[in-house]
């Protein structure tokens, strides 16, 4: 009975019928792009195109200024006219001047600007439009060079590496800790991750939202936190296998791996991040301000210290690896964000970067409901997640 | 003829732009500019059509204001493209009861305003500013007004006429016709625009022009232009994005206008900038006598005039030196936007 529909006669048939729909579309749609005017045309008259180019970067050397612009609309666009500070502007094109929908071309500006001084670039299409970007302080752009990339790396180093190797210095000291202060940490491990979480999701709906029209909607933020979400699942149950641990709760190193794959995913969106806004001149990251995201992350070596200390012994080599996984990834982001600039790509990772977060904290509290003395309504439990979150949010605000 | 004009890529780049560098970096250019003149004065036949290129050919050109002149300068159009308005009509002796008769027909235009940048103008006979109206004082003015465009438009005069003449109450449909019939006083520069509601949308759209009025006594003979200063508002966000004379950025930065050191040189200068109302102009290197609306024996000696939207007025210059002299309005962002051009005073 079984092998009945595999060896019926007529399945090839009724595969075949599946091409049907799509064949049907493929008219229909040709059938529409022929004479679809005439349906449109009952509606009344087509609105013109909006004719706002979207500027994606804005470079300056000395003597000159470049502009990336994008066309983010379906109609062709034409850069017609520029200036600089509201003056008309002599220029050139590195690309065509009709962009097609989302074709991008440089305008090459040839321009005495003003160091450390706002200024504005403005576009205007063959329609009239001007869409006009402000920069808050002209500052040269910095061209790729080994001396940048060791500078990316060092700060992807100082703000993702260091503080995770010193946040699993409290590894003896959580080891000695009474059972229900170590679920506390694991609580507080939680309740730091769901902060992370919560950041990228909302870092990624902002750069969603400001990307061009054409590249899709909040959508593809769901598509970034499922595929990580999905994908450390997958990883999750691979390492309960290897782990043996029977229930299908992860503990003890496989957990702090787990935990240390999403806060990596998570410091390589914070190393996008620093890695774009220097690029774009946007953020004077000082040495305050690289201080403040180490404080800021010396949490999440504590969030990885904690589920080991419970489950046995882990060698330096191993402990080793666990802070590179969670600590490198933030040099990786510099580097992609300072020498690459994809805002699609952006969006994508921080959304997986949230969606790793949420992933290892729902393992995280199943752990915490299997272990905690008191369970998962415990004082300890309660107030350690709050503690994450709190720590979290107050250490941000330096880095902020 | 081409020459080079120095840019600051001649010098050894500063590699960090500081002040002391922009200056540096100009010392070049102040000096260009005046072998710019003396390389222009020894091929006289080459005035009209300047052209400086720069060495590296490739746009890289001298920056700023000051090389925005010949094909530097982002303005549409031919050489002679503009003479229409620039050059008025001649005047006539006056001579009792003249009739001047006038066709002007408001079109739908869509208008080139800088390079590549459409604007869809609303147009008497197919410019911004309209044509140039001229008459005597006490000639019998006729004008036939058809309307050919979209929306109901008039033709209100500046000036002293009947209250049914005066393009307010008469709305002429789209197809529609009037004619405007009134004695043409008094002598002066005067104006007329469209006087439709939304009266900013009807102006801002380009239905106005210079109206000139002779008096009876004629002014002394002189080469006479019309200078209307305008701006277009391309995005509709109620400020201007480009500023121009007789309707077009740079024109006359890309094409200087030719005026003989001999002659004494006339201005018609009437302002019709929508949105941003008060507009200017100065004159480099040189002054000149100003008198307002071209009425009244006042006559102000200056290198400057502001004018009100609506304002006009009448400028004489006899220019005491050759070369190129740049005019344009003194509102640095109007001139930086195309309101800008060069008078090239010959021998």
């Amino acid at each position: 009975m079984v092998a009945r529909a595999d060896t019926a006669p007529g399945n090839a048939r009724w595969r075949l019928w599946a091409l049907g729909p799509l064949l049907l579309l493929i008219a229909v749609v040709a059938a529409f792009s022929a004479w679809g005017d005439s349906v449109t045309g009952l509606l009344g008259s087509n609105p013109p195109p909006l004719d706002q180019v979207d500027v994606r970067r804005v470079e300056f050397k000395p003597g000159e200024i470049r502009i990336r612009v994008t066309n983010p609309q379906r109609d062709d666009l034409t850069v017609a006219s520029v200036t600089v500070d509201n003056a008309i502007v002599p220029f050139t094109l590195d690309g065509p001047a009709t962009l097609g929908r989302l074709r991008s071309s440089t305008i090459v500006v040839p321009y005495d600007w003003v160091e450390n001084e706002p200024i504005s670039v403005g576009v205007t299409s063959s329609t009239g439009i001007e869409t006009v970007k402000q920069i808050p302080a002209a500052v040269e752009t910095p061209q790729p060079s080994i001396t940048r990339a060791t500078g990316y790396a060092a700060i992807g180093f100082l703000v993702g590496v260091v503080p995770i190797a010193l946040g699993l210095l409290w590894l003896p000291s959580l080891r000695r800790a009474a059972p229900k202060w170590l679920t506390a940490f694991m609580a507080l491990t939680a309740g730091l991750l769901t902060f992370l979480a919560v950041e990228a999701l909302s870092e990624s709906l902002q750069r969603q939202a400001a990307l061009p029209a054409g590249l899709g909607g909040a959508g593809v933020v769901l598509l970034g936190v499922a595929i990580s979400w999905l994908g450390l699942t997958a990883v999750s149950h691979t390492l309960s296998k290897r782990g043996k641990s029977g229930e299908g709760a992860l503990g003890g190193l496989a957990l702090a791996t787990l935990v240390a794959i999403g806060i990596g995913l998570h410091n390589f969106g914070e190393g996008l991040a620093i890695g774009t806004s220097f690029a774009l001149s946007e953020l004077a990251l000082g040495s305050f301000l690289i201080v403040g995201f180490m404080i800021h992350n010396i949490t999440e070596g504590l969030g990885i210290a904690a589920p080991i200390a419970d489950g046995g012994k882990a060698s330096f080599a191993r402990l080793a690896t666990l802070t590179l996984v969670a600590g490198a990834p933030a040099i990786l982001g510099a580097w992609l964000g300072g020498f690459i600039t994809s805002d699609l790509l952006a969006v994508l990772f921080f959304a997986a970067a949230a969606g790793a977060a949420f992933q290892v904290v729902t393992e995280v509290v199943r752990y915490v409901a299997r272990k905690a003395p008191g369970g998962i309504t415990s004082p300890y439990v309660l107030g350690g997640f709050i503690a994450g979150i709190a720590v979290m949010y107050t250490t941000g605000l330096i880095a902020g | 003829m081409k020459f080079r004009l120095l840019s600051d890529s001649d010098l050894v780049a500063p590699k960090k732009l500081t002040r002391k560098g922009l200056i540096a970096g100009a010392a070049p250019l102040l000096v260009a500019g005046p072998l710019a003149k003396l390389a222009l004065a020894d091929n006289p036949a080459e005035h009209d059509h300047l052209q400086l290129a720069s060495h590296t050919g490739n746009g890289q050109a001298a920056h700023g204001h000051a090389a925005m002149i010949g094909e530097q300068a982002p303005a549409v159009g031919g050489p002679r493209d503009l003479d229409a308005l620039l050059y008025p009509p001649k005047p006539l002796p006056y001579r009792r009861g003249r009739v001047r008769e006038y066709t002007l027909t408001a079109v739908d235009t869509e208008i080139e305003v800088a390079p590549g940048v459409i604007f869809p103008a609303w147009t008497y006979n197919g410019t911004v500013p309209g044509p140039v109206i001229r008459a005597t004082e006490g000639d019998l003015l006729r004008v036939h007004f058809f309307n050919g465009g979209s929306h109901p438009h008039t033709i209100h005069f500046h000036g002293i006429h009947p209250a049914n003449m005066d393009g307010v109450f008469e709305i002429v449909p789209s197809g529609g016709h009037f004619t405007y019939e009134f004695e043409a006083r008094p002598a002066g520069l005067q104006l007329y625009h469209c006087h439709s509601t939304p009266l900013k949308k009807h102006i801002h759209k380009g239905l106005y022009g210079a109206f000139i009025i002779d008096p009876k006594d004629a002014r002394p003979p002189a080469q006479e232009l019309v200078m209307v200063m305008n701006g277009y508002d391309t995005d509709g966000d109620g400020s201007n994005n480009f500023y121009t004379v007789n309707g077009r950025s740079f024109y006359y930065a890309k094409y200087p206008i030719t005026v003989r050191r001999s002659q004494l040189v006339r201005v018609y200068l009437a302002n019709l900038t929508e949105f941003d109302l008060i507009n200017s102009l100065h004159l480099h290197g040189g002054f000149f006598r100003h008198q307002a609306t071209g009425t009244g024996d006042h006559w102000e000696y200056t290198d400057t005039v502001m004018q009100c939207q609506g304002q006009r007025g009448v400028i004489e210059i006899e220019f005491a030196n050759t070369g190129h002299f740049m005019f344009h309005a003194h509102q640095s962002e109007f001139a930086e936007l195309g309101w800008m051009g060069f008078f090239n005073v010959v021998d």
